[in-house]
């Protein structure tokens, strides 16, 4: 008994630890389902790792920096990590790095999980889409040169448009690596200085499991879609397949082929679009020189019509001018005979043919005797001739 | 140099479609068109949508691949 050496507790457990870290943890990863998970203080993580069929409890503890999955009690994950007994609760733990759902179940239920995260924090909002340019001059890629994608996405946008430079990012779509080299190429483009910076991001990946999409379904690469300075068009799979970065992105293509669709439009349909509005515009020409015609047209018209219309009324007053005529022409004719007869009466002539003589003297008609001088010649005219005298006497009366 | 010219060319097809759509528009909303002013607007727009067909039947997309690896 006095053989034995005497040691601390503490240097008992530093023992222990010391022997524990001998153990290959890298290697492992252990499975089980998770209870009693519990988040302190928004950092602080800890959870119960359970075998079902048999009775044993592995206690985990980790940040919430570490935790890349939405993860509940009852989800089945793989949880990798290292053991260690804690000096003060005497407690043997799992000091977790990484906790992974596993199975389609659990996958889906983590899916589900941090959809709703998101969703709540309006990463999918309507009101933040942002829509594209119409004819893009620049386009960043970003999937695997290997993936099908990558072909289908280039054949669709050569059949459409033209004269379009497509910068292609080659990440891996699915894999270890995918996560990073999908941020870090949102992270490229946006930095690029403003006159080089594609208008565009295509992220695309064709169709799998839960588990080949895991790198669309990661919360960085959704926030790093959400952060982006240019409009994301997000593409994965088949119709029926969906991704956290599809409901964040500005636009949701539902293949790749469908993304080169959205980003780029048809050049029959653009063709299509110019010669309407080149008709649409000849038409809006040719209506409006055709009411100016018809206004000339019209206004000749009128005048023509004004001028008729005078001609008509003339006409009209010369008729009338006729017509009543008959009405008042006798009594002027009557009128006028009257007259006539009392200037004929009046006529001079008409006196001298009774016998009188017009006496003249120096040209003036002579009336009163005084005037004349004897031996004066006076000039007198009769009905019919006239011939001159001398004055021998005379008498006043 | 070449991306330059690029570049140049389809920022005209944008502005070229783009001053095409507001001549159409000028028609649709003006009353009464001076048939003069009209015109030359019809004509600025055939003269803009046979530059853009010429466009059009350019089909050659470029790709380029980044090179770039991050650390």
């Amino acid at each position: 008994m006095n053989t034995l050496r005497t040691i601390s507790v503490a240097e008992f457990i530093k023992l222990v630890n010391e022997t524990l870290r001998l153990i290959p943890s890298q290697e492992f990863v252990v499975e089980g389902e998770i209870s009693d998970f519990r988040i302190a203080q928004d950092k602080w993580i800890s959870f119960d790792l359970k075998d079902e069929k048999e009775e044993s409890v592995l206690k985990c503890f980790m940040t919430t920096w570490q935790l890349r999955a939405q993860i509940e009690d009852g989800m089945r994950v793989q949880v990798r990590g290292t053991p260690k007994v804690y000096e003060r609760y005497g407690q043997f733990k799992m000091n977790v790095q990484e906790v992974e759902p596993v199975g389609e179940g659990a996958l889906k239920r983590a899916y589900e999980l941090l959809k709703k995260k998101l969703e709540q924090e309006g990463l999918f909002d309507f009101s933040r889409k942002r829509s594209l340019p119409r004819f893009p001059k620049r386009i960043g890629l970003i999937t695997s040169r290997d993936a099908a994608a990558y072909g289908d996405f280039l054949q669709i946008l050569n059949n459409r448009w033209g004269g379009v430079s497509v910068f292609h990012l080659n990440v891996h779509v699915q894999g270890r690596e995918a996560v990073s080299d999908i941020l870090e190429a949102f992270f490229y483009f946006n930095e690029m200085s403003d006159d080089e910076r594609p208008e565009v991001l295509v992220l695309t990946r064709g169709g799998g499991g839960l588990e080949d999409l895991h790198a669309f379904n990661d919360e960085t690469v959704a926030r790093a879609v959400f952060g982006s300075k240019i409009p994301v068009v997000c593409g994965v799979g088949h119709e029926r397949d969906e991704s956290l970065c599809d409901f964040v992105a500005d636009v949701r293509a539902s293949t790749p082929s469908n993304a080169a669709e959205r980003v780029v439009p048809n050049r029959e349909e653009v063709r299509y679009e110019i010669e309407m509005m080149c008709q649409h515009v000849e038409e809006h020409l040719r209506d409006q020189i055709g009411q100016r015609s018809m206004v000339v047209e019209r206004a000749t018209n009128v005048i023509w019509r004004v001028i008729s219309q005078q001609n008509e009324r003339l006409k009209h007053l010369r008729q009338r001018f006729f017509d009543v005529t008959h009405v008042w022409a006798p009594a002027l004719f009557d009128q006028i005979e009257g007259f006539e007869k009392i200037l004929r009466q009046l006529d001079p002539k008409r006196v001298l043919a009774r016998g009188y003589g017009i006496v003249t003297t120096n040209g003036q008609v002579l009336k009163d005797v005084s005037l004349l001088e004897i031996g004066a010649s006076v000039g007198v005219q009769l009905a019919k001739g006239s011939f001159e005298s001398y004055v021998t006497k005379k008498e006043n009366n | 140099m070449n991306l330059m010219s690029q570049k140049k060319k389809i920022i005209d097809f944008a502005s070229s479609f783009e001053e095409l759509e507001k001549i159409t528009q000028w028609f649709d909303s003006t009353e009464n068109v001076d048939v003069e002013v009209g015109l030359k607007k019809f004509e600025r727009g055939l003269e803009l949508a046979s530059e853009l067909k010429k466009k059009l039947s350019e089909v050659e997309n470029k790709v380029e691949d980044i090179k770039k690896k991050f650390t």
